[in-house]
């Protein structure tokens, strides 16, 4: 479009310069400062992600030299009742980390912005994120072993329902397999939470704050303004925190190793979690590396849709 | 450009120069009479009591061997356990080096030819003849990596079993005798139930709870089944006895609560410090506790063999194992060797360790004499069982997860040997080929 403007602006009409390109050696030297960054790629992303995938078209216990088997691991991944366990689990943990920290964290970022920010000062609403982030600080592991815990049959947890007159509540929260797997989601969107309020607190810093008192002075309410003012404005960080945080929920390895080692009875298990078993505990090589080359696929395009996604709605955006 | 293909020049002057180095370094012609140095690894505390009976062997060694370098490398159990295939066929790894028993370890590696064969040492130093026959079970080989027969790929020099912990002090408040039946136990524990004490402490996330099966089992198993099982000589019937008699006696225990129903999730440390904490009558555990309890626990506490229990599980402790790439094997044998001498083994068993050579006579405290002097009974009458996670790799988890089902109460007794059968039948499968 701006080209055949261009070519149709009269003659008197002074041409807008060309771009300046640099002269060809120039620009060949800037591949230079590439090179770093790619020869990592292919030692530390690309070379693994090509082994994983060969091995996993073999038999191979670690040691020796591996058996060329096709596509035997994935036929067999396919009748693996642990591996679609451990994928519904997967939904699970999207639930946990992804689905309940986001909209939780819209509602907590829009009221220490709109309202605590505005009616005690600014430094109350800082003080209350750095709470809420405080989690995604602490080493998941660590985090993971303080709530085993607090959630063990004689934990803070238990002790606490007795303190308030609930004993009879009284349970092994993370042995019980019709429990573990809710207990493993509650602390996960604990973990999670404080990640999207950091970055929708950041978005909301961006939002012209006339739109907000306009709104008020129209009479809308603070539903009303967090509808049709925080989520439009708010939506590439949006993204960006969906994005984020599936791709953390797909891969989620530490809490789980912490809390449960994917049981009891695999109520727990995890893609990742079951990669690492076969991996190194049933020393099945090529069947582990066919678990996590399933899952980098999954990933790999999850992450292409959400993008996309993303894409298409910021052309909307701009109206093109 | 210039400036790039200097780079790239210098890139590859580096690259052939490593190479050239490492060629250099390689070289190794197979004779190691002459080695000046021996690399040493293994990862057992500096305060346990392999770890203080090594740090004296290392000295006796360099004694006996003057102008011998020796490299000691202490390292992380996970570190060798997750490793070992690359440490073993690599230049930089160790001369000598501990390393866990068993057919997906030691088994593993020997099949694969980067274990020394260690046979004619055995045989010429005379280590065969210290050690009983079941100590020799995770010494010895196959060529397909399994366990019982063929040659030497490792030596043990320390032992260990599963025993029964009490609280001397609670069994005497109570008015409870030391059980020397199964069923004098099970009424010990009755008395506790009545008064309100959990008898069995337990740790459904980790080993305990398999163990405690195994012992279970046990009672009615002879050493045709423990071959079966664990050295696959013929099929095993999960659905008959022993096993079925373990999975039964088990979820009957926890229905009487004997073992609380809410100790699926607990780990081992906890039954352990419930247990220094005089907080639990009695725990089903291994002898690797002896040395913590005596160092921690305030309250009375002894020990004693799982009541009835001819076989009891147990087997030796880890084993040294030389790597064929060892430049040192001469030396890494007379290490061996001095491991195995009275001496050392005695200091095994005055550090609270359990000696496979030692002499009671030499053991100065009466409670440690006992608990070496039970693992001599138990070992001289062929009644180490080994562990019931050994016979596949990744088994386990699989027990863990079928008696967490057990412990509260989501499946039944014949629900987990359904669950334990079909991978034990799929490993046996893969390692056998039958």
């Amino acid at each position: 479009m701006a080209v055949s403007e261009t070519v149709a602006a009269p003659a008197a009409t002074p041409t807008p310069p060309a771009p300046r390109r640099a002269p060809r050696g120039r620009n060949a030297a800037y591949w230079l400062y590439l090179l770093p960054g790619a020869v990592l790629f292919v030692l530390v992303i690309g070379a693994p992600l090509v082994g994983t995938g060969y091995l996993s078209l073999t038999k191979w216990s670690g040691v020796g030299d591996p058996t060329f088997i096709g596509l035997d691991n994935y036929r067999q991944l396919l009748h693996d009742e642990v591996f679609w366990a451990s994928f519904r689990n997967t939904v699970a943990m999207l639930v946990a980390m992804v689905v309940a920290p986001t909209v939780l964290g819209l509602l907590l970022a829009s009221v220490l912005f709109d309202i605590i920010g505005r009616r005690f000062k600014p430094r109350t609403a800082a003080a209350l994120r750095a709470a809420f982030y405080l989690p995604q600080v602490l080493p998941v592991v660590v985090a993971g072993i303080v709530w085993g815990w607090i959630l063990r049959p004689d934990g803070a947890f238990n002790s606490l329902l007795d303190a308030v007159g609930l004993g009879a509540l009284r349970h092994d929260w993370l042995g019980d397999p019709g429990t573990a797997l809710p207990s493993v989601m509650a602390v996960m969107i604990w973990v999670q939470i404080g990640y999207p309020v950091v970055v929708f607190m950041a978005a909301l810093q961006r939002v012209d704050p006339e739109l907000y008192e306009a709104a008020e002075v129209d009479g809308a309410n603070w539903l009303h303004r967090f509808r049709a003012i925080t989520l439009p404005q708010i939506r590439p960080e949006t993204f960006v925190v969906a994005l984020t945080c599936t791709i953390a929920a797909l891969k989620v390895f530490g809490p789980i190793f912490a809390l449960t080692r994917g049981g009891p009875e695999n109520a727990t298990n995890v893609p990742s979690y079951f990669a690492y078993y076969t991996f190194f505990k049933k020393l099945q090589v090529g069947y582990g590396s066919a678990i996590s080359t399933v899952l980098t696929l999954i990933i790999v395009v999850v992450a292409v849709v959400f993008i996309w996604m993303q894409a298409r709605s910021e052309r909307r955006d701009r109206g093109f | 450009m210039q400036r790039i293909r200097r780079i790239v020049a210098a890139i590859a002057l580096a690259a052939t120069a490593t190479t050239t180095v490492a060629a250099c370094g390689g070289g190794d012609s197979g004779d190691d009479s002459g080695a000046k140095t021996l690399k040493l690894w293994h990862y057992e505390s500096a305060n346990s009591a392999m770890g203080v009976a090594w740090d004296r062997a290392i000295e006796i060694f360099k004694t006996e061997h003057p102008g011998v370098e020796v490299r000691f490398e202490r390292k992380a159990f996970e570190q060798i356990q997750q490793n070992a295939g690359m440490i073993v066929n690599s230049s930089e790894g160790p001369d000598i080096m501990e390393y866990n028993k068993g057919n997906a370890t030691a088994g593993l590696l020997s099949s694969q030819g980067l274990l020394t064969d260690l046979t004619a040492e055995a045989e010429k130093r005379g280590w065969a003849d210290k050690l009983s026959t079941s100590l020799q079970t995770t010494a010895r080989y196959s060529d397909k990596g399994v366990m019982g027969s063929g040659n030497w790929f490792g030596v043990p020099n320390y032992g260990e079993y599963v025993t029964v912990y009490y609280n001397k002090d609670l069994f005497q408040q109570n008015g409870v005798q030391v059980p020397t039946t199964l069923a004098e136990m099970t009424a010990a524990m009755d008395t506790f139930v009545a008064k309100g004490v959990t008898p069995l402490g337990m740790a459904g996330a980790e080993y305990p709870a398999g163990q405690l099966f195994y012992q279970l089992a046990l009672a009615k198993a002879d050493r045709q089944f423990v071959d079966n099982y664990q050295l696959y000589k013929n099929p095993v019937d999960f659905k008959a006895d022993p096993l079925k008699y373990g999975a039964d006696t088990f979820a009957d225990w926890v229905k009487k609560g004997y073992v609380a129903k809410n100790s699926a999730s607990l780990k081992a440390e906890d039954m352990g410090t419930a247990f220094i904490g005089g907080k639990t009558p009695m725990i089903v555990s291994g002898s690797w506790w002896y040395g913590r309890f005596k160092a921690e626990m305030k309250a009375n506490w002894d020990t004693f063999l799982f009541p009835g229990n001819t076989l009891q599980a147990g087997s030796s402790g880890n084993l040294w194992v030389v790597p064929t790439s060892s430049k040192a094997k001469s030396l890494a044998y007379d290490f061996i060797d001095i491991t195995l001498r009275p001496e050392i083994q005695d200091l095994i068993g005055n550090n609270g360790g359990v000696p496979v050579a030692g002499d009671p006579a030499k053991i100065t405290d009466a409670k440690d004499r006992k608990l070496i002097e039970d693992f001599n009974t138990v070992s001289k009458q062929d009644g180490l069982a080994f562990y019931p996670d050994w016979p596949v790799p990744g088994y386990y988890d699989v027990l863990v997860g079928g008696f967490q089902g057990l412990i509260n109460g989501s499946k039944s007794p014949d629900q987990v040997l359904d669950t334990i059968a079909k991978p034990y039948a799929d490993g046996v499968k893969e390692i056998t080929g039958k």
